[in-house]
């Protein structure tokens, strides 16, 4: 199982040069007992189950997520947005293309309701993330960190670990990348000024990359190379819907059907 | 409370309710569930096609970035995870150094 999920880690982003960062170091002391503890020797043993999903939340994933969310702080402020609204967007709605919808469209009816939409892949992403967390009232702790990069990840290593250490994996991946988002944002909003348009279209460009990475990664299992294929074969759907619906008509339409296809294949 | 600020709190509510009717819905759902099996379909064929829109039809700053650096992005992206043992930060650096570098040339 160690060299299994070493492999997972990997695949994901939390590879050895993750675990040379500063924060991974600092990580390094929370898998301690109590003994240590008390000898102010680390921060918490109850954190300790989080740190595998920490490390493996530093890396490709922080630096992806980073990129982003540092460009989407640096817009808040070149709109003219405090940090505080931006931090909101940030760490509260959690989903970038929500977060956009929300500073580009005016009214807060029709800017409310266009972000929720544009984020309402969220509703399917829980739904397929949820029996993984577990039956008990613990899985609640991941209500808001369920959004793309934390998902993606999630379904990638959970399955191949033991169910007592699902949801402690995903809390420990999730509030890193949550904690990313803010810091990021925070730096984007300062330094919106020292930033290029140029170098602000590249940190956007990181995004959708790490995500291209992530899916080729899964081409080899059957349903998901269903899925991914007829979701860029339906992309041209989203052009001839309104904006904020276009991605979510694409995604279900791509979806049900390879769903469909699997089911006259006979799953797998 | 300005609009914006109302927008915000209203957009926050409402994506903590989709989030928490998934995980009322399927909490309880073993991982095979057909309605689980759906719900990874969609939200895979969503986030594979919000990679090509990105990268074909991109909206704001992506689009000031010529459709050859983005391609060219992608592509050694990609490359460059198969070739490099599929790792991720690599891959990673040299789709972003290809996009810029495609970029430069075009400029």
């Amino acid at each position: 199982m160690g060299n299994r999920q070493a492999d997972i880690e990997a695949a994901i982003g939390g590879d050895s040069m993750a675990s040379r960062l500063p924060v991974a170091r600092w990580l390094t002391v929370l898998p301690c007992g109590v003994a240590e503890w008390r000898a102010g020797m680390c921060a918490s043993p109850l954190l300790a189950p989080l740190r595998p999903g920490a490390l493996a939340a530093l890396g490709a994933p922080a630096i992806a997520m980073g990129a982003t969310f540092l460009a989407f702080g640096a817009a808040v402020a070149a709109a003219g947005r405090g940090l505080g609204w931006a931090l909101g967007a940030s760490l509260l709605v959690y989903g970038m293309a929500g977060q956009l919808v929300l500073l580009q469209v005016g009214g807060v009816v029709p800017a409310a309701l266009g972000a929720t939409i544009a984020n309402a892949r969220f509703l399917p992403m829980a739904l397929a993330l949820a029996p993984w967390l577990g039956s008990g009232g613990r899985r609640w702790l991941a209500l808001p960190f369920i959004a793309i990069t934390p998902w993606a990840a999630a379904m990638r290593v959970l399955p191949g670990l033991p169910a007592p250490t699902r949801l402690p994996w995903f809390l420990g991946f999730a509030l890193v990348s949550w904690l990313m988002a803010g810091l990021a944002t925070a730096a984007g909003h300062a330094a919106a000024p020292l930033l290029s348009p140029l170098l602000l279209a590249a940190l956007l460009f990181t995004n959708p990359l790490y995500f291209a990475l992530l899916l080729a990664a899964e081409l080899r299992r059957p349903a998901q190379r269903r899925a991914i294929l007829a979701g860029v074969l339906l992309a041209p759907v989203a052009l001839w819907l309104p904006p904020a619906w276009g991605l979510l008509g694409a995604g279900l339409l791509g979806g049900t059907l390879a769903f469909l296809l699997g089911l006259r294949r006979g799953g797998g | 409370m300005a609009e914006a600020d109302l927008a915000l709190a209203l957009a926050a509510a409402a994506m903590l309710l989709l989030r928490a009717i998934g995980l009322l819905v399927a909490g309880a759902l073993r991982p095979d569930h057909p309605l689980v099996a759906w719900a990874a379909a969609v939200s895979q064929a969503t986030l594979a096609a919000f990679v090509a829109l990105a990268v074909a039809v991109p909206g704001g700053a992506v689009a000031g970035l010529p459709w050859p650096a983005r391609l060219a992005g992608l592509a050694v992206g990609l490359l460059a995870w198969r070739l490099l043992g599929e790792r991720l930060l690599p891959a990673l650096g040299a789709g972003i150094a290809a996009l810029l570098l495609v970029r430069w040339v075009l400029q």
